[in-house]
């Protein structure tokens, strides 16, 4: 009776094939909730600074609520300078949170539990943030890679793994995103299996376990679109005022 | 102590507790974000290495060398890492 808890990561195509070359773009269910969470972004955030009312209704002040939030992270990490991304991390912040909660309604299905999706968007951020580097400090953002202090018989060694170092951050801002959505959601369909296999008698422990579960993996998937968008931010603060 | 004093006093008191409130709220969340990040740094950077020397070996044709060396490589970054953002965490 217990289904197996990965079926829920599969993807499959909706509607026609469509092939372009040797790639397969058809419309698929990821892709479907991709749509549905921006849609919801824009429908949300349109509603809720239509009416621009000295007493703001539920979704003004949910739509403002989320701009003071999003605007003190970046003024706290990022500093002044780092005002002009604004727009870029708010949706951001907003698409991969939209993503994770969609996530969590039953039957729906989590995008941002497969690598590729947070990859390209961490990798996005990783070519964004060296463009901007480039762009404002010129060559002298190579001085990134040398830290001041360093006996010159070491400094190859230390290039080299600040390197590494750099290279790393797309890696680990998409493995942490991926893997807690995908390690949470795998955990929430054992824990359901278990409830069906004991069934009435001993399911009321793995239940309790399930419903629990379901508040913990809210405040993670609430907590890893924080995590993501605050990590852009301190990466824009490296670029934007290089201090090695 | 006068009246006026004590509600001067009053008011500092106050005004401090609330900032240590504030501050003491908003280094929970990022505390939060740092352990998050802490956890994924140290491998993320030992698994680009290992890449870094597959792919050089591939090209040089030195084939177990330079993978075993980058990985070390990459454990030494994943601990500078770890340490960096560790140091970050206590300022």
């Amino acid at each position: 009776m217990a289904a197996n808890p990965m079926t829920q990561f599969e993807v499959y195509r909706i509607g026609p094939e469509i092939k372009v070359g040797a790639f397969d773009i058809s419309f698929t269910n990821a892709s479907l909730f991709m749509v549905v969470s921006s849609l919801a972004i824009l429908i949300i955030f349109n509603l809720g600074s239509k009416k621009n009312s000295l007493l703001p209704n539920k979704l003004q002040l949910l739509a403002e609520l989320s701009y003071t939030f999003i605007s003190k992270m970046i003024g706290d990490t990022a500093g002044t300078k780092a005002r002009p991304y604004f727009a870029f991390i708010f949706s951001l912040f907003m698409f991969v949170l939209f993503c994770n909660m969609f996530g969590m309604i039953p039957y729906t299905f989590t995008v941002t539990s497969h690598i590729i999706v947070t990859f390209m968007l961490a990798v996005f951020i990783f070519v964004g943030v060296t463009i901007i580097g480039f762009v404002k400090h010129g060559f002298g953002y190579l001085k990134l890679f040398v830290p001041s202090g360093v006996p010159a018989v070491l400094l190859p060694l230390i290039v080299i793994i600040e390197i590494i170092s750099y290279l790393s951050r797309p890696v680990s801002l998409s493995v942490r995103l991926f893997a807690n959505m995908m390690a949470g959601h795998t955990m929430m369909k054992v824990f359901g299996g278990f409830v069906i296999s004991l069934g009435v008698v001993g399911g009321w422990l793995p239940l309790s376990f399930s419903v629990a579960l379901t508040g913990l993996e809210i405040l993670v998937a609430f907590l890893q679109a924080y995590v993501f968008a605050i990590l852009t931010c301190i990466y824009l603060n490296d670029a934007l005022n290089l201090h090695h | 102590m006068s009246k006026d004093q004590f509600k001067t006093r009053l008011q500092i008191a106050k005004n401090k507790l609330l900032r240590k409130n504030l501050e003491g709220k908003n280094q929970n969340t990022s505390n939060i974000g740092s352990a998050f990040k802490l956890s994924t740094e140290l491998v993320a950077a030992v698994v680009v290495g290992t890449i870094i020397g597959f792919i050089l070996d591939k090209t040089f044709g030195t084939k177990p060398w330079l993978i075993i060396i980058f990985f070390f490589v990459g454990v030494i970054a994943g601990i500078i890492n770890v340490i960096r953002s560790a140091k970050n965490m206590q300022k």
